[in-house]
């Protein structure tokens, strides 16, 4: 075991280095710059910016540098754990990630929680159950929130909150606790706006769920050593709970893998529409803004969520499965 | 000649009162009294309808991503100069007076005496010198100076009378430099206060120090970070810099903001007509939305005071108007500084072989212009709210010109088919569109912005109004950065854009004149042939080169009158070329703002340059109690 995560481990170097390549590549490949882009945002409001001050801006940003120094700088940076600048607002990357990666963190994992929370249950019973009631109506709400698309939701929720109940549009925090600092007061105000993002980021991801869950147990059910088990007379729910459910559980772990650069950048469109703080609108301004540091910094940290998160998989696996060998 | 500009200073002094919160501060002796704060002879401001009462907190919407001269609009536009609220003329600000000699060459600034930086430090003749004597000229920090600021090649400099009084001086003459200090990218020298800003230059021994602490990379770098520039973020994100604006930033815009916070600058310079201290208003609250349909959802849900961007497109009106009753807000017009709401640029240097004589011809564009029914455009577009134009001053500005506003704007196919047959075009193919006189097709594209939502409905219109008159048209909706990098590498036939300056024409000409390096859509290489002197990008047509010639002597113009004479010139020789096509005149557009909130003039214009609401005094608004 402990010479497989080595081996996985020093596999990622090389690989990740391909992977900033790459990142770096695509954000040049756009056509113009962060300087060009600027003009242009400005330009697009009507507003004007004096040429003489873009250029000194590109030199002053070295993007007038041929690309390979530009990645060498940016590179060598990384690897002294300086991600670089960003041009936008003239503060560290770093800073600026660690500034929204907490929230991000407690919104992702709660919403993960929550699916996970409300679709085994539903899974294991849907697939007990079949063909119940029960099955049908969780099946048809499944399939409404696979369909509904996110940001739709999201906008109606809001539109219901606002002519309804008069509530705030989006965030996290009322305006009275978006600055205080933390005690007991801000964690419920964050707790009362936090199930709205919840509920429309687990609607998709519950939905899905429960539908591999119902598939994979029904699988496992009418396998032989069920039989066996029950006719040696052990109690259903135990039955459920140490066997089928146990090998149903496998693809739940392996798409463990995705999960984590998930949590970064699957809640893009919903953060926007709902004006969260998190880190999925942070990202698409780089990318749109050709910010080329701050947008590097979060590909490449999302490119190593998924290698970590993978390797993170396979290690649960084996330890869930004792079928899967090392090699 | 010697002209001179004085305000308005009252004779009489008066006892000038503060708000309740400055008081206490004043009481627990944590902030001087009010007459120590305020300067000799704070600029008295009449209120647009009433004397107002202290207190309340303005809520707004800025954007999270290059929204930052939103709050530029909204309270940071101090200059020496500032226009008054009908955008007529420049008239002193910060500066209590001036005067300018006869060439037109040396202003000399009277400052208010007893002016305070948001920090209570005094506001002097050395800031102006800090920044036109050491910034503008040093090399690290523009590496060349901008524009405005430059006559001849050689940059503005400052000489210091007294603590009140400086004089700057250029090379040659510039009329235009009142108008361009009233202006956001004219105000600069009041940007930066020499006791704090001066620690991020050279002149700091510590230097050193400060940028490996900051890990910055180079003096300019950090000062920047630290004083910000007139239009970038990081002039919202640090709140000890000292300003002279009426609210200075409490809760900085950064790139993790979710509210950005002003609260009102104790040191404020100006006061009502009753002496009571200006900003009314306590807070500023901007609260940070990415998207633009939560925006609008938070307005009709009566989130917001004010608010004149993003949300206030054509087709959102409706929805707004119906729920103005029932969340407290009004509908406040925008008059327009746009001269056409939507304009076709053709390229004069199309890089198409076969098109570009067609494009350089006068008759053809004449033709295309014939074929477009702007009746159609402004009623399906614009909602009937808009008028046929081309290009141009608005009738309202002193230098209208009626050829070049409303020439070829009748819908007229018949016309148009005569002069395209005329030209050679008569061919065509089985769907009845022309090909080109060596049998070929004739295909034009129009270039537009995903973002820019009217131009694509304009363009589908004069698609299906050019098929009409044979022209086949198509449409290229792409997003902004390629859209500015097709226009830089002159790979597009037609661009769509606003023309601006429809009001003081000659603050932005870059539908008459090919100056704007990014916008001046007509030909872009002719812009490069004109900023290089020559040496790259393309020649223009003589037409061009005669317009570029009298613009600089307009530039270098020491009579106002000589001036208004050669910009007459430059318009009508632009109406005869017609490089650019106008669809309809740019429209009247509106803003919210809360049924209560008071002083916010019934119609405002809407502009950059007039950076709307700011030079009608937000800080003179209040609300009714």
């Amino acid at each position: 075991m402990g010479r497989f995560i080595i081996r996985r481990l020093l596999g990622m170097i090389p690989f990740i280095f391909l992977v900033s390549v790459t990142v770096f590549l695509l954000i040049k490949l756009t056509p113009g710059d962060f300087v060009s882009n600027y003009a242009a945002s400005l330009a697009a409001s009507g507003e004007t910016v004096d040429d003489a001050m873009l250029e000194s801006m590109r030199a002053r940003y070295g993007l007038d540098q041929p690309v390979i120094v530009q990645y060498w700088d940016w590179i060598s940076g990384v690897m002294q754990g300086d991600f670089g600048y960003s041009f936008q607002w003239q503060q560290p990357v770093i800073s600026l990630i660690g500034e929204r990666i907490g929230l991000t963190l407690v919104l992702s994992v709660s919403t993960l929680l929550l699916t996970w929370a409300v679709a085994l249950p539903i899974g294991v019973y849907s697939a007990v159950r079949r063909y119940s009631f029960g099955d049908y109506f969780f099946t048809m709400i499944g399939f409404l929130g696979l369909a509904i698309p996110g940001f739709l939701m999201a906008l109606i929720l809001m539109f219901v909150g606002v002519s309804v109940f008069h509530t705030d549009v989006g965030g996290l925090f009322s305006p009275a606790y978006v600055n205080a600092p933390w005690g007991w007061d801000r964690v419920v105000d964050l707790a009362k706006h936090l199930w709205v993002p919840m509920v429309i980021l687990g609607t998709s991801g519950a939905a899905s769920l429960i539908r591999i869950m119902r598939a994979n147990l029904l699988d496992q059910l009418h396998q032989p050593y069920v039989d066996t088990a029950r006719a040696k007379g052990l109690s259903e729910i135990t039955l459920l709970i140490r066997y089928p459910i146990r090998v149903a559980l496998n693809p739940f772990v392996s798409t463990l893998g995705f999960v984590l650069p998930q949590l970064v950048s699957g809640s893009v469109i919903i953060s926007i529409v709902l004006n969260l703080p998190t880190a999925g609108p942070l990202l698409l301004q780089a990318l749109l803004g050709q910010d080329q540091y701050l947008a590097g910094a979060f590909l490449l940290l999302l490119c190593s969520l998924t290698v970590f998160g993978t390797l993170l998989s396979d290690i649960l696996l084996a330890l869930l499965d004792p079928r899967i060998r090392y090699q | 000649m010697l002209m001179a500009m004085a305000a308005a200073t009252p004779t009489v002094a008066l006892a000038y009162q503060e708000a309740p919160a400055l008081a206490a501060q004043v009481k627990a002796g944590k902030l001087p009294p009010l007459d120590e704060r305020l300067p000799k002879n704070p600029e008295v401001v009449k209120p647009v309808q009433s004397v107002g009462t202290y207190g309340g907190t303005l809520r707004t919407a800025v954007r999270g991503d290059a929204d930052h001269n939103n709050i530029l609009k909204l309270v940071g536009n101090q200059g020496l100069t500032r226009w008054t609220m009908d955008y007529a003329k420049p008239i002193p600000n910060l500066a209590e007076s001036w005067t300018v000699n006869a060439d037109a060459s040396e202003y000399t600034f009277k400052l208010r005496p007893g002016l305070k930086w948001s920090d209570g430090v005094a506001f002097s003749a050395d800031d102006i010198l800090f920044f036109v004597n050491d910034l503008l000229p040093n090399k690290q920090f523009f590496q060349s100076p901008p524009s405005q600021y430059v006559i001849g090649g050689k940059p503005m400099r400052a000489e210091k009378i007294d603590d009140s009084t400086v004089k700057i001086i250029f090379t040659g003459s510039y009329l235009q430099f009142p108008n361009v200090l009233a202006t956001p990218l004219g105000q600069h020298a009041t940007l930066y206060s020499k006791h704090y800003c001066q620690q991020f230059t050279p002149a700091n021994p510590e230097l050193a120090k400060l940028l490996t602490d900051s890990k910055q990379p180079d003096w300019a770098t950090l000062f920047r970070q630290k004083c910000g520039d007139i239009e970038i973020p990081a002039r919202w994100a640090n709140v000890d810099r000292p300003t002279m604006d009426p609210w200075v930033i409490s809760t900085p815009y950064t790139g993790g903001a979710t509210q950005v916070v002003l609260r009102r600058n104790p040191y404020f310079w100006q006061v009502d007509t009753a002496g009571n201290q200006l900003p009314y208003i306590d807070t500023v609250n901007m609260k940070v939305v990415s998207d633009i349909q939560t925006m609008l959802l938070a307005t009709i849900g009566g989130q917001f005071d004010m608010l004149m961007r993003h949300i206030n497109t054509i087709n959102n009106k409706p929805v707004l108007a119906q729920h103005a009753a029932e969340a407290g807000y009004v509908l406040q017009e925008l008059t327009p500084t746009d001269s056409s709401a939507m304009a076709l640029w053709i390229n004069e240097t199309e890089p198409d072989p076969k098109l570009r004589p067609l494009m350089r011809n006068h008759d053809f564009r004449e033709a295309l212009s014939l074929g477009i029914d702007r009746n159609e455009i402004n009623d399906i577009v614009y909602l009937g709210q808009g008028k046929p134009w081309q290009v141009g001053p608005l009738p309202a500005d002193k230098f209208y010109n009626e050829k070049l506003g409303t020439q070829y704007t009748q819908y007229d196919v018949a016309s148009a088919n005569k002069l395209l047959d005329g030209m050679g075009l008569d061919k065509r193919n089985a769907q009845g569109m022309r090909l080109l006189p060596d049998g070929s097709k004739l295909f034009i594209s129009i270039d537009c912005m995903t973002a820019d939502a009217a131009a694509i409905d304009v363009a589908d219109l004069v698609k299906k109004q050019w098929a009409k008159i044979g022209i086949d048209t198509g449409i290229n909706v792409m997003e902004r950065s390629l859209y500015y990098e097709r226009a830089q590498n002159n790979t597009y036939d037609i661009g769509t854009y606003a023309v601006p300056s429809g009001l003081n024409p000659t603050s932005d000409p870059r539908a008459i004149l090919s100056t704007h390096t990014l916008d001046s859509r007509q030909s872009l290489p002719w812009v490069k042939w004109y900023s290089s002197g020559g040496k790259a990008g393309e020649e223009p047509s003589e037409s061009m080169k005669q317009r570029l010639a009298q613009w600089d002597q307009w530039k270098a113009a020491s009579n106002p009158e000589q001036a208004d004479a050669l910009f007459r010139a430059i318009l009508s020789e632009a109406a005869d070329a017609f490089e650019v096509i106008g669809t309809v005149r740019a429209v009247t557009t509106y803003g919210i703002h809360a049924k209560n909130l008071i002083n916010v003039p019934a119609s405002m214009p809407n502009g950059w340059d007039y950076p709307n609401p700011g030079p009608t005094l937000v800080q003179q608004y209040y609300f009714a109690k």
